[in-house]
């Protein structure tokens, strides 16, 4: 098992997600930020900022100190209340965050950073976005922003409910709902600009075109097991993938080309509940998970081509037990930074340089 | 020694606490007129965390009052009080040690009887390291009282972990190994004296070695340091004072002697055997001796303040136990001295013996309560030991009385305490935890790993009454009843969030949870419910909610929605005689409710009066012997229907007419 860096931050940490560099999409930021969330006793929303790994100089001072007085491995920055438990963010700009919370909310944030270095996280609006059919307020479990670059991407949430709900993020009233499924919806991703991906509770993955969204395109379900799924993410560039995770650990891997016969294959990476799942936005050969056991896990599949280099590599931290709730693979840099947030009140973080770039 | 009565084992009372309302529920000193105008507090304690709630309540009912009473606004407020409370800056030492006494755990099952003391030590470094990491946190932090009190909290932990790791553990290791040079470590790192700050003193206000030797600080503090072994130091600063002019010649000439004597003491090496050590420590005890005795006639003859402050450093050095005791401040330093310079090879055997001598010189009384836990530690009195911890702190005995049941240690314990002592502290520690929403699942931990059967039941009980505020807390629920073995409390929360889901109107997901607990009647309502909205609406839209129900619940009710669905689908496809196979099948069955009979029987009608033939003969006495059964049961039913039921009587005679002719 490799081992994680730990940063114990007295906080149940349930949504975590890196932010797009300032500076537009170059990476010459010398510091990067994040956005965690966390719930139980202490609601919040905080703003860490952490030094980008790419800057780092060869002949680092710092591997001579002692451990007593290593630094932390990210500093906060600013942090604000949050209505509810936090239960996922996203961050579709360097100075908005948008966060779905326990009372089924979707809130947008913004993020105002002054000339003096000071950070600010402050409320711009929310809009209740799921109920229950007696009034009460529902869980939003899941987030996830429209894979455009229009200025007016939408953003699409699941609930308890049983419904999807989205908005754009710039006029959030113009928010619309569809009750798609009786069971609770665990989480969505958009594999296009036109279609979301749900995966529920029943172990069923609904594909939906955003055009009619109540009518379900097409329902996956592996009639052999009897999974519950906790999570889905779709690949980047591949929009026939879909990867989901389940209940008991396991991490499956989907290729709906042919929607009346897709292909599933699975990883048991883990030994619990799967929190969440995505691919690895430098290497989309290697998925990452999180999970209830303590540890992420980074699977190496590869198209049936080459199945040699498959494999799994186990993170996890000697002083972290407790579940992993979270994680977030920073696009932005060559260096490959995993984020992570656990019930432990821990803050996880692993980089492991790039394998292969040509140095300049 | 104040010994403590054995009913003190058995039950310890909580520090009692207090909390005054405020704002106040009625004016300062208005008690009496309150409580007169029918008032009076009433109170619910939470199940899980130790808070309570408050609020006013009337001592009669309004109804049953003559005349009615004014609602003032304090009557309106409830009050929330949360007694014992775990702080949020503990949290990140609660969840390092958590980890720590998991592995623990988990190192213990492993190897069973062969553990080895390494891993112990290494899991017992590691609780130190989190304490010290806390003290330093907390060092850091602003001041405030809270803050002092932890402080000396975690210090006094640690003192008392250190000693603890010392005599069981270190010294547990089966080779004859001396407990001293811990033991001063123990004492120089937990209690350092003196202070390096009055050494830096005392030389910066002394520029040469005249001023040094005329300052009437340095002789109590080359003593103190000759009493704690710092035998360099001791040698420094003598050889500074060495060539003051104040000094007499002999003074002068026996500083420099006792700084060489003091620069040879011998320290044991790990590859000297004891028989070489306890030689060259005899000539160096000698020495001092006949240097003690040389002295000593010295001072006969003449007054020296300097000589015979230098005969006091000296006959600590030789062990003499009334310079030391003279010399020495708390306990801790006298027996430090006397194990150091009289015994140097002592095993942990020894230390309650010494300890006795040492401890009858000081007066009990003033002891602080650190002081009687490492008195009671270092005489070996654990029963003792345990009480006391336990008043230092909840963290403190639980993981005490753990580590002691790993070394196996405990029992002397046993058969003093009427409860199991380990369970017990665990126990009250996991309480503890749970007062705190975060900690929950460390709390939870921490019954399970106790790993008795009261600890299993206490452990039962909470898990069923926590709150399940989203789904994925509840998953984390069910995976530590799966985790701990607890069948029952898994049963009740699936039931929990049936029900919960039931009211939310999320029919399907609570028939699955109910179908998980076999809990056939709850099902069978949700299935009535879920007809009675297709019969109000005249929609079939329960079809998606049953599909998400598990396929293998072979629950009738459940089957008899799934093929009416079918039922359904085939129809609208035109599919007619499989409808018609359907239906019957569910007839025939009996998997229908009773008062959905009618309405299958009216479905039939279509197929029977249809053009294809849909059932044949047998099919068709099949239908009639439904229909008459259920005329015969119920009287309105049969009533109301009856025009039906004719319409369907001829249908079905009709078609039998037919399938005859067609067959």
């Amino acid at each position: 098992m490799n081992s994680l860096q730990v940063q114990p931050v007295a906080r149940k940490i349930t949504g975590i997600r890196w932010l797009p560099p300032r500076a537009g999409n170059a990476y010459t930021d010398t510091d990067l930020y994040f956005v965690s969330g966390s719930s139980a006793k202490h609601k919040e929303l905080v703003l860490w900022t952490t030094a980008n790994p790419d800057f780092q100089q060869t002949n680092d001072d710092n591997n001579n100190v002692d451990a007593e007085t290593s630094s932390p491995l990210a500093t906060l920055v600013a942090k604000v209340k949050h209505d509810g438990d936090v239960h996922d963010i996203a961050a579709p700009a360097s100075d908005i965050v948008a966060t779905a919370s326990s009372f089924g909310t979707i809130s947008i944030y913004n993020i105002g950073h002054t000339d003096s270095g000071d950070s600010s996280l402050s409320l711009r609006e929310a809009v209740t976005a799921h109920k229950f059919a007696n009034g009460e307020p529902a869980v939003a479990t899941s987030l996830s922003v429209q894979p455009t670059n229009s200025a007016d991407a939408e953003i699409a949430s699941c609930g308890e409910d049983g419904r999807i709900a989205y908005a754009p993020i710039s006029r959030l009233d113009a928010l619309q709902r569809h009750e798609v499924d009786s069971t609770v919806i665990t989480g969505v991703c958009w594999p296009m600009p036109t279609q979301l991906a749900i995966a529920t509770r029943a172990g069923q993955v609904k594909l939906f075109d955003r055009r009619a969204p109540a009518e379900v395109q097409a329902v996956f379900v592996d009639p052999s097991n009897t999974y519950e799924f906790e999570c889905i993410a779709a690949h980047p560039s591949q929009s026939f993938r879909l990867a989901t995770g389940t209940d008991t650990g396991a991490v499956l891997l989907w290729d709906i080309r042919n929607p009346k016969k897709p292909t599933m294959e699975a990883f048991n990476v883990h030994e619990s509940n799967v929190w969440s799942v995505g691919f690895h936005s430098s290497d989309a050969a290697k998925i990452v998970s999180c999970s209830e056991d303590a540890s992420l896990a980074v699977t190496q599949w590869v198209s049936d081509s080459d199945r040699q280099s498959r494999g799994v590599r186990h993170l996890s931290g000697f002083f972290n037990t407790l579940s992993v709730n979270c994680f977030d693979v920073c696009p932005f840099t060559r260096t490959s930074i995993i984020i992570a947030g656990s019930d432990s009140g821990n803050l996880l973080m692993e980089k492991t340089a790039a394998s292969d770039f040509a140095i300049y | 020694m104040a010994r403590l009565g054995t009913d003190k084992f058995v039950v310890e009372r909580e520090k009692e606490v207090a909390t005054r309302l405020s704002p106040g529920v009625f004016p300062a000193g208005r008690q009496s007129e309150w409580s007169a105008q029918n008032r009076t507090l009433t109170h619910s304690v939470h199940p899980l965390t130790n808070s309570v709630a408050l609020g006013v309540a009337g001592k009669l009912p309004r109804e049953l009052l003559k005349t009615d009473v004014r609602v003032y606004e304090q009557d309106q407020r409830v009050y929330v009080c949360g007694l014992g409370t775990m702080p949020d800056e503990r949290l990140p030492f609660v969840n390092d040690t958590h980890a720590v006494f998991a592995a623990i755990q988990s190192i213990m099952d492993a190897r069973g009887d062969h553990v080895g003391v390494d891993a112990l030590l290494r899991m017992s470094a590691l609780y130190r390291e989190a304490m010290l990491r806390q003290v330093r946190v907390l060092q850091d932090a602003r001041d405030s009282e809270f803050v002092r009190s932890e402080n000396d909290v975690f210090q006094a932990m640690h003192a008392v972990w250190h000693l603890l790791e010392i005599v069981y553990v270190t010294t547990n290791a089966g080779l004859s190994a001396s407990v001293v040079p811990y033991y001063m470590e123990w004492l120089n790192f937990n209690f350092p004296a003196p202070a390096a700050a009055d050494g830096e003193r005392i030389l910066g206000s002394s520029p040469d070695a005249n001023a040094l030797a005329q300052n009437s600080d340095v002789w109590p503090y080359v003593q103190k340091l000759a009493l704690r072994g710092h035998v360099t130091t001791v040698a420094n600063m003598l050889e500074r004072i060495a060539p003051a002019q104040a000094l007499s010649a002999a003074a002068s000439r026996w500083a420099r002697e006792l700084a060489q004597t003091a620069r040879d003491m011998p320290l044991g090496s790990s590859d000297e055997t004891s028989g070489s050590f306890n030689g060259r420590w005899r000539r160096w005890n000698s020495g001092l001796q006949s240097m003690a005795t040389n002295m000593g006639s010295m001072l006969d003859k003449a007054d020296d303040a300097a000589l015979s402050a230098l005969l006091c450093v000296v006959d600590v050095m030789r062990g003499d136990a009334d310079t030391i005791s003279r010399v020495g401040e708390t306990w801790q330093d006298v027996l430090g001295a006397v194990l150091l310079y009289s015994e140097p090879t002592a095993q942990t055997e020894r230390l309650p013996a010494l300890a006795q001598l040492v401890l009858e010189q000081f007066e009990a009384d003033d002891f602080t309560l650190v002081d009687r836990t490492l008195a009671a530690l270092v005489r070996h009195e654990l029963p003792e030991f345990l009480v006391y911890c336990n008043q230092i702190d909840a963290w403190l005995s639980a993981h005490v009385s753990d580590l002691m049941e790993h070394i196996g240690i405990l029992d002397s314990c046993r058969r003093v305490f009427k409860v199991e002592p380990r369970e017990h502290y665990l126990v009250a520690l996991g309480e503890r935890y749970l007062t705190h929403e975060g900690l929950w699942r460390v709390a939870m931990d921490y019954f399970g790993l106790c790993r008795t059967r009261v600890s299993q039941s206490i452990m039962g009980e909470y898990i069923v009454r926590m709150p399940l505020e989203s789904d994925r807390k509840a998953q984390q629920v069910l995976r530590v009843c799966e985790r701990y073995k607890l069948t029952e409390a898994s049963e009740r929360v699936h039931r929990q969030l049936g029900r919960q889901k039931w009211q939310r109107g999320r029919l399907g997901a609570a028939i699955a949870h109910f179908v998980r607990v076999n809990d056939s009647s709850a099902v069978g309502q949700i299935c009535d419910q879920l007809w009675a909205e297709y019969l109000a609406s005249g929609l079939l839209t329960y079809g998606p909610i049953i599909d998400s129900v598990l396929a293998s619940s072979g629950h009738d009710r459940v089957r008899f929605l799934t093929q009416y669905r079918d039922f359904h689908e085939c129809y609208k496809a035109g599919e007619f005689a499989r409808a018609g196979k359907l239906l019957l099948s569910i007839l025939v069955g009996e998997i229908a409710p009773i008062h959905a009979v009618p309405d299958l029987l009216v479905d039939s009608i279509p197929l029977l009066e249809g053009d294809a033939l849909v059932f044949g003969a047998d099919d068709t006495l099949e239908l009639m012997r439904c229909a008459e059964s259920i005329v015969f049961v119920g009287g309105e039913e049969g009533g109301v229907e009856r025009d039906e039921l004719s319409i369907f009587s001829v249908a079905c005679a009709r078609n039998l007419a037919r399938s005859y002719v067609m067959q």
